[in-house]
């Protein structure tokens, strides 16, 4: 049964109307989400959103409250008739966020130790341990303890671990929190490589935003325990139906302005910004403007608004200017090299007219 | 392959399968702990047992059965309590707080004397200290022409000296650890602030020893209050009594309501005690953990001290530890008690009966029933240590895994009531619920298994502790990472959780089988002829005027827990490779 032939029957995995309460507080609130076999989900949301109980939910060690989790058509948890399948039928998979590695085993004895319980020949499992460890990389850590290896290749081993079995649905909870900035970078497409190798329908849990916009297919953006976006990478890059998704994701993040009708302008701070044509039936609205369209520095014909400087960061040869009016923090981008005296007042101008526009509580409202 | 749960009502979930384990223990420790109380308060509402308390609170007797015996109990309790924490104070901020020289070599000296029984340092000082007033052998220095007068010989003053001497180094482990956790960073965050001495010293350091200090005060109080072997050798021959002495007297001589009446008034005062201490630190108990992480402390320099106290501190270690050592050890190998290092002779461990010493009687290792008594001894410490750890560990597992349920916070409320019941108290309240048979049960009196059983009560609380420490290390991820390749709970059990909790199972169960092999207030009254351990064996000799064999028998104790120690020692660096880096 590999995932490719189950294509067209069902999706690899189907979450319906899945909620998860703890003592009255909802950690996890109607989740909804259809992926097909081979995709790399990311959930993705700030701490506390719910992700990681979702995850829990997913490897089957918390059981839901409400709704269902199906596995290529197979219902593993059901919070209405009360299936529980265990973790270990689900032909599932979990890398730990701190790898838990048993630390009284070798690195082979960790591999080794899912293969036997699930009942492989000593054959069988010495041949799938050499395929992994080399698979991994990690072939001369083998007669190695945890504790005498570094974190990176801790975590190699945690996933060694992990796809032993050939899961075929592999969940991933913030793996590469504990290593750092370059390690994460070439990790990341390791990740890709071994999702790729092993054709399983990955999950990953991350607040980390660039992580879901490189690696995922689908990227389910969560905040309070609900789903606030569902989709590709670039459909939310570029579509985000909400402010806090438009706000979230992207690198910088969008700038919202907040605006209000005036005659057949949206204005800020007596400040003409765009015609209302791009929203007729609105009073008041947010609009988006992503960094690249604003700069610093008046142009003729568009509008600028007085901000204070703050800071500015040199990204490929351009520079990623912070400023703010007000409260409101707005990011800039200028060509070349771009310094000022913090404090110091610059002009920023709104080169076109806003990507998107959002009503009040923060909903899409152009298309 | 398939594991269904399905929900049921509310009612039947405390029954559900998840629940068993939580459940049995619940159920174990009730059986352990609660049903004795509960028979000893039973038995001391009965007709005879109401009697016992009139006799014992209000009627012609009770000025020597309750309230003098009471007074010197608490006497004893605020003195030693406020010595140990002087003494233990003292030490703690010497080896933590300032640069003495050799500091881990003191702050090994001073956790060493709680390592050696009471009674040892009991035996030991009336080696050196008793005097004519009993007969029998004088001590080493009325032998020798100096005149001791009986309040230093006998009663309150000896048994002070002596239970401070064996408690001190309690409130120094709580008070040194306490003062550890003050890192350098927030002494000097104070120095920048512009703090004199004195301000960090009440401004910072005291608040955050607080806690320690309160808990040592009232650990070692609860000790001092609890102690039998101290009071019953020193004082009780001067008819010096306390509550431990009276209750082993009253059970003893038969009349055992007064006995258990006595017990539940020790029980409920060291119960109030332990209560109201916890209740004036759990407020702060946040303190102790805020710091955890400052490995690095700040010393303060002591300057032309430094030696001095330096010294002051190896001769608190050396009296508290090696000299009673040694004073045993001669004594066993002395033929008068006057001149404990000439003329030795080996006739008290392995000299044949009919001779003139020792009034005829042999050597202790001619003795059959003392080898027996060995052998009982190692049996019942390693039986003790295996039944509280295992109890111990799976309580502690069930406590961590379904903390915040009923069943959770009831078994860990359980598992450290013992805590709160002095062990002779314990051991009388054994007597009244397995002294006699109750349904298929036989009468448990003076066998093994009831050693066992009140020892497994009496201990739980450590073995939980340690078993509480040793599951720390594993965290719920590594667990959950076994569930995950569908691993059943038993396999589990022995394939992850107990090769990592072996190293401090190991350590729990020494504790455990020292605590019991060197326990003297439990076995007191639970000893028969049958079931002879060690300790009773000593403290009988003592009764007898016998010093050298009671001083032998407690060197061989001290070697057996020695032993054990080395071995666990030994042991553990054997099977943890893993974790030397």
């Amino acid at each position: 049964m590999s995932a490719v032939d189950q294509k067209d029957a069902a999706p690899a995995i189907a979450i319906e109307h899945l909620t998860k309460r703890f003592d009255g507080n909802t950690a996890v609130d109607d989740v909804n989400i259809n992926v097909p076999p081979g995709s790399f989900l990311v959930l993705v949301g700030p701490s506390g959103c719910g992700k990681s109980t979702l995850l829990r939910m997913l490897a089957g060690l918390e059981p839901p409250t409400e709704g269902q989790i199906t596995f290529g058509g197979k219902v593993v948890s059901s919070g209405a008739s009360g299936v529980q399948t265990n973790a270990a039928s689900r032909n599932a998979g979990l890398v730990f966020q701190s790898y838990a590695l048993w630390p009284h085993k070798t690195v082979e004895g960790n591999i080794d130790w899912p293969l036997k319980v699930a009942g492989w020949s000593k054959g069988e499992r010495e041949t799938r341990i050499d395929e992994v460890l080399k698979f991994l990389d990690i072939e001369a850590l083998r007669q190695r303890y945890p504790a005498e290896i570094s974190g990176g290749q801790q975590q190699r081993v945690a996933i060694a671990r992990t796809i032993g079995p050939s899961p075929g649905i592999l969940l991933l909870d913030e793996p590469l929190s504990n290593l750092d900035a370059k390690l994460r970078v070439d990790m990341r497409s390791e990740l890709m490589r071994i999702h790729r190798g092993t054709k399983a329908t990955s999950v990953y849990v991350t607040h980390d935003q660039v992580e879901a916009m490189t690696m995922a297919t689908h990227v389910a953006v969560l905040r309070d325990g609900r789903v606030e976006q569902f989709g590709t990478p670039d459909d939310l890059l570029l579509k985000p139906q909400t402010t806090f998704v438009a706000t979230f994701l992207g690198t910088p993040a969008g700038n919202l302005m907040p605006v209000s009708r005036n005659g057949d302008v949206f204005a800020f701070g007596g400040i003409d910004l765009a015609p209302v044509g791009i929203a007729p039936n609105i009073e008041t609205a947010q609009l988006l403007y992503r960094a690249q369209d604003i700069t610093v520095g008046k142009r003729d014909g568009r509008p600028s608004v007085k901000a204070t400087y703050t800071e500015s960061a040199p990204i490929a040869g351009q520079s990623m200017v912070t400023c703010m009016i007000g409260d409101l923090r707005v990011t800039a981008i200028v060509d070349g090299y771009f310094r000022a005296e913090p404090g110091a007042e610059v002009e920023l101008c709104f080169l076109r007219d806003p990507d998107a526009v959002f009503d009040n509580a923060g909903k899409r409202v152009t298309a | 392959m398939t594991g269904l749960v399905r929900q049921r009502s509310r009612a039947a979930r405390l029954l559900q399968a998840r629940n068993f384990v939580p459940f049995v223990m619940v159920c174990i420790t009730a059986i352990l702990v609660i049903m004795p109380l509960l028979r000893i308060v039973q038995i001391s509402l009965g007709p005879e047992g109401l009697m016992a308390w009139s006799d014992v609170t209000a009627s012609r007797l009770s000025t020597n059965l309750l309230w003098r015996p009471i007074t010197n109990t608490m006497i004893l309790g605020a003195f030693v309590a406020s010595g140990c924490l002087l003494l233990g104070g003292f030490l703690a901020w010497l080896v933590v707080l300032t640069d003495v020289p050799f500091r881990r070599f003191l702050g090994i000296l001073s956790t060493l004397p709680f390592m050696i029984p009471s009674f040892a340092a009991a035996l030991a000082w009336g080696t050196l200290f008793r005097n004519d007033r009993l007969g029998g052998q004088p001590g080493y220095f009325v032998a020798n022409g100096l005149y001791i007068p009986d309040w230093l010989a006998w009663g309150l003053l000896p048994t002070l000296i002596v239970l401070v001497a064996h408690y001190y180094s309690l409130a120094y482990t709580m008070i040194a650890a306490a003062l550890s956790s003050v890192s350098a960073d927030l002494v000097e965050s104070a120095e920048m602030a512009g703090a004199k001495k004195s301000h960090i010293l009440f401004g910072i350091l005291l608040p955050v020893v607080t806690p320690a200090l309160v808990a040592g005060g009232m650990l070692t109080f609860a000790g001092a209050v609890s102690n039998f072997a101290a009071p019953a050798l020193l004082g009780a021959p001067v008819r010096m009594q306390t509550l431990s002495t009276r209750i082993y007297g009253m059970v003893q001589t038969g009349n055992i309501e007064r006995g258990y009446v006595l017990a539940l008034i020790l029980i409920v005062a060291a119960a109030a005690l332990l209560f109201f201490s916890d209740r004036l630190v759990s407020g702060r108990k946040a303190f102790t953990t805020v710091t955890g992480k400052g490995a690095r402390t700040k010393r303060f320099t002591l300057g032309k001290w430094r030696w001095p106290l330096f010294v002051i501190a190896v001769a608190l270690g050396m009296m508290t530890t090696v000299i009673p050592v040694l004073v045993l050890f001669a004594s066993s190998m002395a033929q008068q008690s006057s001149g404990l290092f000439t003329n030795w002779t080996l006739h008290f461990w392995i000299g044949p009966a009919g001779t003139e010493l020792a009034q005829g009687q042999a050597g202790i290792f001619r003795d059959p029933i003392l080898l027996g008594s060995i052998a009982t001894t190692i049996r019942l410490g390693l039986t003790v240590a295996a039944t509280t750890m295992l109890i111990g560990l799976v309580i502690a597992h069930t406590i961590v895994r379904y903390k915040g349920t009923f069943l959770g916070n009831t078994l860990s409320q359980l598992a450290f009531l013992p805590l709160f019941i002095p062990s002779i108290a314990m051991a009388a309240a054994y007597i009244a619920m397995y002294g006699t048979s109750i349904g298929p049960i036989p009468a448990l009196y003076g066998t093994f298994t009831l050693l066992v059983l009140a020892a497994t009560a009496n201990l739980m609380p450590y073995a939980v502790q340690s078993g509480r420490a040793v599951l720390s290390q594993i965290s719920t991820d590594i667990e959950e990472s076994a569930k995950m390749t569908g691993a059943g709970p038993v396999r589990r059990m022995f394939e992850i959780v107990l090769p990592l909790a072996v190293r401090g199972v190991l350590a729990g169960g020494t504790l455990v089988f020292i605590k019991i092999v060197r326990d003297l207030s439990l076995v007191v009254l639970l000893f028969s002829s049958t079931t002879p351990v060690l300790s009773m064996m000593a403290f009988n000799y003592a009764g007898l005027g016998f010093m050298q064999f009671a001083n032998a028998i407690t060197l061989v104790i001290l070697v057996i827990c020695l032993i054990a120690s080395a071995l666990v020692y030994l042991l553990q660096n054997r099977i943890q490779g893993w974790k030397t880096t």
